[in-house]
């Protein structure tokens, strides 16, 4: 075996030991990373789904609890994988345990991967938990109701690509961030508005065509409308082109998140 | 085989340099201090070495292998045992010593193995369930240097490894690690016990200002310092006495306490004992203090923070 060849295999295995350390973290603490969404989604169902959804009309066609079910995985989803990869940086920097893998031979793109990964698929088993969530409560609204996936390759295609967007930017974030204000910045300044504005609890068509226009620059309805399509079959936007745009911009981030870890920003002297 | 390898190293922090074109030598199997006041470069040095740092200029290499263009190969012969507890608090010690183990490559049940050996190497495999946030301070200690081992170094890194232990534990690490050495693993130290350096190293260099000022075996350095005679007398006396025996360099007295400085104390001894009794003086005690390796170091970087003012 050239040396080469097992540099290549001792990688691999320093990649898995990081992503089963990032896994490991947040399934060993559900109070922390499963059960909040859970509790909020149980709320969203509650009163949007069911009080306020009873005197909504059909949106496009569909009872307002379905209609805002995508929305609602793709903001508990986004949200867990760019907190999961930015606070699991950013206390690793506070503490300076990044350090372990810092010093570590390995390479820059297994660790920015290693990250992305674990955070990415906390992501998805958020979006798994708020579907159960709502397999809960869409038979109170709808008599024999249940949650259709009329596009699944769509559908894991967008959850993939969205959540592993976000915990791409959640590395440049946990890099970014000085202290953990920084983090509750990111989160509910920039992140929480952009989701509620992104079109998870309406159409785009009935806003006027000035506010329409502006959402189409909100990367989050393309996501959102993205899932949608997913699950219901219906969107507002095309679902190629979302696609399409929004794996090219993950791919970016990625290079950026190996660049700054190249580059040792935030993280060396 | 050069296990470490710094030529011209500059690190600057804005209008601070921290290292000042640093250029040093370890063999593969040494043993070798890094002495200096605080902020004299030896953690900066340390971590341009294992990649917590980058060098504004100048070359690093571990086993030959360039710190930044080889830095996976430079990195996977490295145990480094750091000042600072940066340890990862979310796991108990022994996984945190597998991930450790995983990073550099080694499968998973080899990692346990290791992790196991490593604590129990350190005297601490009971508490292995134990976060590190529930250790006592001797045993944080001995858990960095169990984490540094778990990956079976080439070259071994001790930063202040003793630093706030007591004495007991002190002199177990010690010995753990002249072990170690004497298998061939090459030892960095930096510390501030010059007892330390003297008892385990095999050369030291003494930095001061980012800037190397010497680099010697211990009894070198030593023999470059001053002895000191000390002499009780029996009796009070007016005035210091007169004595011009050969290789004596100074005569300073307090009380009837007489000190003579001299390159050899043995050597000049009986001098002195001549010339005192001839000049009438009985002597009640007689003291040889050899130079140490804390005079010699203290003379060397007072004379080369002179310089830098100058």
């Amino acid at each position: 075996m050239s040396i080469q060849d097992a540099l290549g295999d001792r990688f691999g295995v320093g990649f898995r030991s990081l992503l089963k350390r990032e896994v490991l973290r947040f399934v060993r603490r559900p109070r922390n990373t499963f059960l909040p969404p859970a509790v909020t989604n149980v709320l969203y169902f509650a009163v949007f789904g069911l009080i306020l959804g009873d005197r909504i009309d059909a949106i496009q066609g569909f009872d307002y609890i379905l209609f805002i079910l995508p929305g609602l995985v793709v903001l508990g989803a986004v949200s867990n994988a760019f907190e999961n990869a930015s606070f699991s940086i950013f206390h690793g920097r506070w503490n300076e345990y990044i350090h372990e893998t810092l010093t570590s031979p390995l390479a820059y793109s297994s660790q920015v991967f290693a990250y992305v990964a674990a955070a990415a698929l906390r992501g998805i088993v958020v979006g798994f938990i708020i579907v159960a969530v709502g397999l809960v409560f869409v038979p109170f609204a709808i008599e024999g109701g249940s949650v259709p996936v009329r596009r699944p390759l769509y559908l894991v295609a967008f959850m993939l690509t969205i959540t592993t967007l976000f915990a791409a930017f959640g590395v440049v974030g946990g890099l970014w961030a000085r202290d953990f204000d920084y983090l509750t910045v990111l989160n509910q300044f920039i992140l929480r508005p952009l989701t509620f504005f992104g079109g998870v609890f309406y159409s785009l068509d009935i806003l006027s065509p000035v506010y329409r226009t502006v959402s189409l620059l909100n990367p989050m309805v393309y996501m959102v409308n993205g899932v949608r399509y997913g699950f219901l079959g219906y969107t507002d936007v095309n679902a190629d082109l979302s696609l399409a745009v929004l794996v090219g911009l993950t791919l970016a981030v990625l290079a950026v998140d190996v660049a700054l870890f190249r580059r040792g920003y935030g993280i060396i002297e | 085989m050069t296990a470490i390898r710094a030529d011209g190293l500059v690190k600057t922090y804005g209008s601070v340099r921290a290292l000042d074109y640093l250029s040093v030598e370890v063999e593969d199997g040494e043993f070798f201090g890094l002495l200096g006041p605080n902020g004299a470069g030896k953690t900066t040095f340390i971590s341009i070495l294992v990649g917590l740092a980058r060098a504004t200029d100048g070359i690093a290499e571990v086993f030959g292998h360039d710190v930044e263009d080889d830095y996976q190969r430079a990195r996977d012969r490295i145990g480094l045992a750091p000042q600072e507890f940066n340890v990862d608090r979310f796991f108990p010690i022994h996984e945190v010593l597998e991930h450790k183990a995983g990073y550099h490559g080694i499968p998973p049940a080899e990692a346990e193995r290791r992790a196991d050996e490593a604590l129990r190497t350190v005297g601490i495999y009971d508490k292995r369930e134990t976060r590190f946030d529930w250790l006592s301070g001797g045993m944080k200690r001995r858990f960095l240097l169990a984490r540094a081992l778990v990956t079976d170094p080439d070259l071994l890194i001790l930063d202040e490894p003793t630093a706030g232990v007591d004495v007991e534990l002190r002199r177990e690490l010690w010995e753990l690690v002249q072990r170690l050495n004497d298998d061939g693993t090459t030892v960095l130290l930096t510390t501030h016990y010059i007892e330390e350096a003297e008892r385990l190293c095999d050369r030291v260099a003494i930095m001061d200002s980012g800037r190397k000022v010497e680099v010697a075996t211990p009894d070198e350095l030593r023999a470059r310092g001053e002895d000191t005679l000390v002499v009780t007398l029996a009796n009070d006396t007016i005035g210091v006495p007169e004595l011009d025996a050969p290789g004596v360099h100074g005569v300073t007295l307090d009380g009837r306490t007489l000190s003579v400085t001299t390159d050899d104390a043995g050597r000049v001894a009986p001098d002195v004992i001549r010339a005192l009794d001839d000049a009438g003086h009985a002597i009640a005690d007689l003291d040889v203090r050899r130079a140490s390796l804390e005079d010699v170091f203290v003379g060397m970087t007072r004379t080369a923070e002179a310089e830098v003012s100058q």
